[in-house]
């Protein structure tokens, strides 16, 4: 049962990544890693037996279990990129800022040279 | 010899009580120097003081944090070719009679010149939380670098052109004092601790509670520890 609820989970999910990415609220780049997920969970709820051979060779007695670490692994990867983003972005902010902030002057300056003259 | 461009910056978030006192201070003390206002975005009528005055103003959209702002001062004073740049608080706590010395220190080869609380005694009061702050962070120096820092956090500095562009091109944007000097030693420049009177601040109060403070010290080991490893990429 859990097999087919994981199923239509993986389905509506993935559609709803690719009505993300249609409308632009999602760019491809970052939609990749959720396609990748939905349709490894896809296709780990078709082929249940072989999570359970997997994990019973693993040592582990239940097998859900390795499919919660395997996520878990795979949305911590993917929040580290995420956080490395927006220190990334914060950088561009602060340095936009301060252009900005200086071109301003700048102008300021140049405006009052005008009005002198 | 060519006289040196000197550029006093002081970053300012909400001080429309003291902005004009301290800018013109420095004016009436330092007639020579220029004066750069960084306004951080603040939420008072720090940029329509600041105007009152005869600083130059460079106005942040958005609030940076202390970091963010000293770094504006020193892209500014890169891309208008000062010799000496001086980081100066807008509080009023920095007397800028120590301005002309401490350009005289960078004029005799020192990199960079601290006004330092505590080389000589003095009559400044601590709070307790910024003590401890302080006396962690110089710690930590001395351990990893030899080299004793005496006020780590003290925001009244000078340093010559080549720190100018450094500082430019990189600068921490939380609590970048104590990370900044230690980076600093590590890459051997010549400091110096100059004593300097502090004073209480004219108007306003400080921010420091316990909750930030913790989050203070936290932070600031981190980046002294980080400081060492991180130098390769500089």
């Amino acid at each position: 049962m859990i097999y087919y609820l994981a199923m239509a989970f993986s389905v509506v999910f993935l559609l709803f990544i690719l009505n993300l990415v249609k409308k632009n609220k999602l760019d491809e780049k970052y939609s990749i890693v959720w396609i990748i997920f939905s349709l490894g969970i896809l296709v780990i709820s078709i082929f249940h037996d072989w999570v359970m051979g997997i994990a019973l060779k693993l040592g582990v007695y239940y097998p859900p279990i390795l499919l919660l670490l395997f996520a878990i692994m795979i949305e911590g990867i993917y929040i580290v990129h995420i956080t490395i983003t927006i220190t990334k972005q914060n950088k561009m902010i602060i340095k936009l800022t301060q252009e900005l902030a200086i071109l301003k002057e700048k102008v300021e300056e140049t405006d009052e040279e005008d009005d002198k003259r | 010899m060519e006289k040196n461009k000197v550029l006093v910056v002081i970053p300012a978030y909400n001080e429309e009580e003291n902005i004009q006192t301290v800018v013109n201070e420095v004016d009436k003390t330092n007639s020579m120097v220029d004066v750069v206002v960084v306004n951080d975005g603040s939420k008072d009528e720090t940029l329509e003081k600041a105007k009152l005055t005869k600083a130059k103003i460079i106005d942040l959209p958005n609030n940076l944090g202390i970091g963010g702002a000293v770094q504006t001062g020193m892209l500014y004073a890169n891309k208008n070719d000062y010799d000496i740049a001086i980081q100066l608080d807008a509080d009023g706590q920095h007397d800028p009679q120590y301005i002309e010395q401490m350009v005289q220190k960078i004029e005799e080869g020192y990199d960079m010149v601290i006004g330092s609380r505590f080389v000589q005694k003095t009559g400044y009061k601590q709070t307790f939380f910024r003590m401890l702050g302080i006396n962690i962070t110089s710690l930590l120096i001395k351990q990893i670098t030899g080299v004793k820092i005496h006020d780590t956090t003290s925001g009244f500095r000078a340093v010559n052109k080549e720190v100018i562009k450094e500082f430019a091109k990189r600068y921490p944007y939380d609590y970048p004092e104590p990370e900044t000097n230690m980076k600093m030693i590590l890459k051997k420049k010549k400091i110096l601790e100059m004593p300097v009177e502090m004073r209480k601040r004219i108007a306003g109060k400080s921010f420091i509670t316990p909750v930030k403070s913790v989050k203070y010290m936290v932070k600031v080991t981190l980046s002294l520890l980080m400081a060492k490893l991180k130098l390769k990429e500089y």
